[in-house]
């Protein structure tokens, strides 16, 4: 049985076509200390001279009530994470407002990433004009042009307005705001699309070939071939875009600021805020902290399930 | 200052000094395509003569930049021996970077500051008084009114040069209001006037009788300083006030106006909040009056475009309430406690004051000057929007209320975490009554006041 | 899906050479340009918009807001954009960003490859937690860690250089590293393991056999470590004094005020310019990504 196709995913001839050379057990669990330190020596450097210690330095800030102007602090013990979640209303609707976003901003991004990379991962004349074209809106970025473009396609006598016929403060209602931030989310999938792209060019040709003679074809080779084998990709796809979307800033720093009544007032939003407006750095670095808390334990339960549905071409459990 | 590198400075300095030990000894010699030079290197080098080095930092745009940096050429000119360096941003990312500059003991010779902020830089010690350097004439106040220089004062120390004087202002579009066949108000009408007004604006012309941020933070100061008391008590650790019946009716004033179409809703607002001057409804003909602050007419009045007609009017005042004007530092230049060269720092920040060809150059781009002779030398220059505010000005000058002490020390996080989320925009939003309205500002209000003055 | 049917498509076209183009194409051809182009239609709108609003003059852009056809058409904020601040133009902002972008690119894709193979190929001793850690330093929010990172930039003297900007990326960034090792785990593992029994050591598995088939993946890594880079702003801000050293990104942010004047037709000038190299590296790098590796390389 081949290690490159999910066995009982995969149709017969499929396999068949693939490398069948039998593993070396031994050869795949040796440990090789030196080498492995050895290819990541560049990331640790980098990462124990430039990243530790600010990482270290926040944490030990969250106990504190440091206020950056004022380079003296003192310990407050866990009295800002007492605030967080007793006394601070705004914490709660900020919370409330990162997890809305990330349950249907991340979803719909990536579905939408991954439809149009199938719909462009085609020889189709013009299809790189295509590709250019959706994934040109990922580049506009987080500008003052881009905040101010947003605003006029979502103003009351706006492009929005003007199709649908109808005639909704998109940015100043807070059953709406949310939304116009989620839309913006979504057209700007070019990075998660991409990524899917390379992924389906990578996968072996041989292997449509195989199911084509075999008989399958279309929904069946979807099913069969590249959702499998597309399968780290998608885990990528999900783990970036679920620690990004709980790290959402830029978007709502420049077009709403947290307005209307607090809905779009993202975790990350309210933290810099707390930190270089109302300067209150200690506070900051705690709400960081317990943002890294949860993240944490949601890619944590993604890694988890990865081994239900993840399936590698090298089969080594992660 | 160095004790001022206590703590926190000396946690990083330590855990920096092991990490430079093991940081790669000879750094690539980089080429950044410019220049890239550290800053001492800049001064060491001392090409053009230059002996000591000046660092000068401002918020501002294109125009600000552009002839804050031909006067800083000028004064090199007269100061061949001073080498300027200086560095300019956006508003928001200004005080990001000076923040951090702050914390990293590397905070420029001269910064721009904020009436805003001044209090909150000044109690932790960050900027330098100056009255040493008026004291021995290095910085020349001879052709400045006490008043002018009155909002740089905090404890009785100057802490930072006024660079233009400001004040709110009605426009009104003067067009408009002969469309409407109505009468321009006096300089001392009331909020019931300004109603009136509106109303019958919108009513005649079928758009906006007002547009602009009623609800501002700012309109709550100025209502209590034209009853002759203070948003904020005296150190800070309350609010200054105790009658809410103003605020009561104020608030109830603009939410009627609201409801009735007569200005727009808060949920407009929102959804064009953090536009520009440029894009206010009276550019584009869909509001009759607006306020802004004074120099900014300069903005509205480009972005109208020629052939507008735009008369200038103090705030509306409260029913027996003194003017709710009074003139601002539109921002000052301060002299930071981490200087590496202050005496230098106080002759620009004089030269800037007091030069004539420096202020032709400026052009009184940050507000209206406050050196007599400048003005005086400026007058023939100025343009037609700019020859309205010095008039503006010159006019309201006599009767403004006198500035309000600078903001207390929890003054932001106020603003930004009770004020606008509990207090204003519930309201607004018609989820919340005005008593509970009224009530909640005091109560959230004075918690964080007092937290922020403990501290 | 259309891997698929692709195959068929093309042989339907070069049955039918001699008619012309709109009768040669097969009705899903047809649906599919429709579709797929009046997407695409909706998507650029925002940026037509952009660049409209960059050709209009200065009394129009706030008066003649929502139309993509400017009344009267206008260069002029392209010149006055690109003279950028008393006397220090867009040319050296843009030879900044290429700079800091195209040097800090090459760092990034370059050891992503060599760290994400390390963590992708090699067992070894606490393989597990560095990794947990790199995925970590993605969930703390940056904004608190500017401080800290500034004062140990400041001690070692390199405020003001492109140190701070560039040294870091010598490790790679934990997105292009864990993005690689995904590719890197999808290509079968018979290949090394063939090799390592012909006598070729890690390095050479990671050169010969490794990094030719994970080309699509360092593509892509490029293309978006190069727009991130061009884009990222608070980097520059926090550790450029000197506006010589200024990079586009910052430029931009330099010439908004709200409270003073707005030049907003240089504004949408200059952003509208500074896509411009962003969208020309993704034109001439998808080539790559499209032609792939698809067959080759698996042959082993």
């Amino acid at each position: 049985m081949s290690n490159a196709l999910p066995a009982p995913a995969a149709p017969a001839s499929a396999t068949a076509k693939a490398p069948t050379r039998p593993r070396k057990r031994g050869g795949a669990r040796r440990t090789d200390n030196l080498m492995g330190y050895l290819f990541i020596a560049p990331w640790l450097v980098a990462f124990l001279a430039f990243t530790l210690i600010p990482i270290v330095a926040s944490f030990v800030l969250a106990f504190t009530n440091y206020d950056v102007l004022n380079p003296s602090w003192s310990w407050v013990g866990l009295q800002n994470f007492e605030r967080m979640f007793t006394r601070d209303p705004r914490y709660i609707k900020s919370l409330q407002a990162t997890f809305f976003y990330a349950f249907t901003a991340i979803p719909l991004r990536l579905a939408f990433a991954l439809a149009v990379a199938m719909l462009l991962n085609t020889h189709r004349r013009g299809v790189s004009t295509y590709r250019a074209a959706y994934y040109a809106p990922s580049i506009v970025g987080g500008s003052v042009a881009v905040a101010v473009m947003w605003r006029e396609i979502f103003g009351a006598d706006g492009l929005i307005n003007a199709i649908l016929g109808t005639d909704i403060t998109w940015l100043g209602n807070p059953n709406t705001a949310i939304w116009t931030l989620i839309v913006l989310a979504v057209w700007q999938f070019g990075s998660p699309m991409l990524i899917f792209l390379a992924g389906l060019k990578q996968i072996p040709r041989e292997f449509y070939e195989a199911a084509a003679i075999d008989g399958a074809h279309g929904g069946q080779q979807f099913w069969h071939i590249t959702l499998p084998l597309l399968t780290p990709i998608i885990f990528f796809n999900l783990v970036m875009q679920l620690i990004s979307g709980f790290m959402v800033f830029t978007q709502a720093f420049i077009i709403t600021g947290g307005a209307p009544l607090d809905t779009t007032l993202f975790y990350a939003l309210y933290l810099y805020q707390r930190a270089f407006v109302s300067l209150q750095m200690g506070y900051a670095s705690a709400m960081a902290w317990v943002l890294l808390a949860i993240v944490a334990v949601m890619t944590a339960l993604v890694f988890r399930s990865s081994s239900y549905w993840v399936f590698y071409g090298s089969q080594e459990e992660n | 200052m160095r004790n001022r590198m206590s703590g926190f400075a000396v946690l990083f300095l330590v855990m920096a000094l092991v990490l430079s030990a093991c940081a790669p000894a000879a750094a690539p010699a980089a080429a950044p395509v410019a220049e890239g030079e550290s800053t001492e290197a800049v001064a060491a080098e001392g090409g053009d003569g230059a002996t000591s080095e000046l660092r000068v930092a401002w918020w501002g745009s294109q125009n600000r930049h552009d002839r804050t940096i031909a006067a800083i050429e000028l004064f090199e000119q007269l100061h061949p021996e001073i080498k300027v360096v200086y560095e300019f941003s956006g508003w928001d990312d200004h005080w990001t970077k000076m923040t951090t500059q702050a914390a990293g003991g590397n905070l420029p010779d001269v910064m721009q500051q904020d009436y805003a902020r001044l209090e909150e830089w000044v109690s932790r010690g960050l900027l330098m008084p100056l009255d040493a350097y008026v004291a021995d004439g290095t910085l020349n106040f001879d052709n400045v009114s006490e008043s002018a220089l009155a909002g740089g004062i905090i404890d009785g120390q100057l802490y930072g040069v006024n660079l233009g004087t400001n004040s709110m202002v009605i426009v009104i579009d003067a067009d408009k209001l002969a469309e409407a066949g109505l009468e321009a108000p006096r300089p001392d009408w009331t909020f019931a006037e300004f109603e009136a007004l509106a109303t019958q604006l919108h009513e005649n012309l079928g758009i906006y009788g007002f547009t602009g941020g009623l609800s501002n933070e700012q309109l709550w100061k100025n209502l209590y300083l034209s009853l002759g008391e203070w948003v904020y008590n005296e150190d800070g650790s309350a609010l200054g006030y105790e009658d809410d019946q103003p605020l009561l009716d104020y608030l109830g004033m603009v939410k009627r106006m609201q409801d009735a179409g007569i200005i727009p809703t808060r949920e407009t607002e929102v959804a064009e909040q953090g536009s520009s001057v440029e894009d206010n409804d009276i550019v584009s003909g869909d509001a009759a009056m607006t306020y802004v602050w004074s120099n900014q007419l300069v903005a509205l009045s480009a972005a109208a475009g020629e052939g507008r007609n735009f008369l200038l009017v103090p705030m509306p005042r409260p029913e027996g309430g003194a003017s709710t004007n009074y003139l601002k530092p539109s921002m000052f230049f301060s002299i930071t406690s981490q200087a590496k060269n202050p005496d230098a720092a106080a002759m620009f920040i004089d030269f800037f004051t007091n030069d004539i060809e420096a202020n032709k150059i400026l052009m009184a781009e940050r507000g209206v000057p406050i050196s007599s002779a400048v003005r005086d030398a400026l007058q023939p220059e100025l343009d037609v929007a700019q020859q309205q505010i010095f008039n503006y000005i010159a006019e309201i000058e006599s009767s403004v209320s006198p500035i309000p002490p600078p903001d207390a020390a929890g003054h932001a996080n106020v603003i930004n975490n009770v004020y606008w989320p509990l207090v204003m925009d519930p309201f607004f939003y018609g989820q919340q009554s005005l008593e509970d309205t009224v009530r909640i500002l005091r109560e959230q209000a004075n918690a964080v006041l007092a937290e922020s003055a403990g501290q | 899906m259309d891997s698929a049917t692709t195959a068929p498509a093309d042989r339907a076209m070069s049955r039918s050479q001699s008619r012309p183009l709109w009768r040669r194409m097969p009705t899903r051809t047809l649906l599919y340009h429709l579709l797929v182009g009046g997407l695409g239609i909706l998507m650029l709108y925002p940026i037509l918009w952009l660049f409209a609003s960059s050709f209009k003059g200065a009394a129009e852009i706030w008066t003649n807001v929502r139309s993509l056809i400017p009344q009267d058409f206008t260069l002029a904020n392209y010149t006055n954009g690109w003279r950028g601040f008393g006397g220090i133009t867009f040319a050296t902002f843009y030879a900044n960003s290429f700079f800091y972008a195209g040097v800090a690119t090459l760092l990034t894709v370059l050891a992503s490859a060599v760290v994400a193979y390390g963590f992708a190929r090699i067992n070894f001793v606490g393989r597990r937690i560095w990794f947990a850690c790199m995925l970590a330093t993605l969930m703390l929010p940056v904004q608190v860690q500017i401080i800290p990172q500034y004062i140990i930039f400041s001690e070692l003297g390199w405020i003001n250089t492109f140190y701070p900007l560039l040294l870091p990326r010598i490790g790679g960034q934990a997105f292009f590293i864990f993005m690689i090792m995904q590719f890197i785990r999808g290509i079968p593992k018979d290949l090394d393991e063939a090799a390592e029994m012909d006598g070729c050591g890690k390095g050479g598995i990671f050169f010969r056999i490794i990094l030719p088939q994970i080309v699509p993946a360092l593509i892509t890594a490029a293309i978006f470590s190069f727009y991130w880079t061009w884009e990222d702003f608070l980097t520059p801000l926090i550790y450029l004094n000197d506006p010589k050293l200024y990079t586009v990104s910052l430029a931009l942010r330099s010439f908004a005020d709200p409270s003073g004047q707005t030049d907003w037709g240089a504004i949408f000038a200059m952003s509208s310019l500074s896509l411009v190299p962003v969208f020309v590296i993704f034109v001439a790098f998808q080539r790559f990504l499209v032609e792939g590796i698809s067959t080759t390389g698996l042959k082993g």
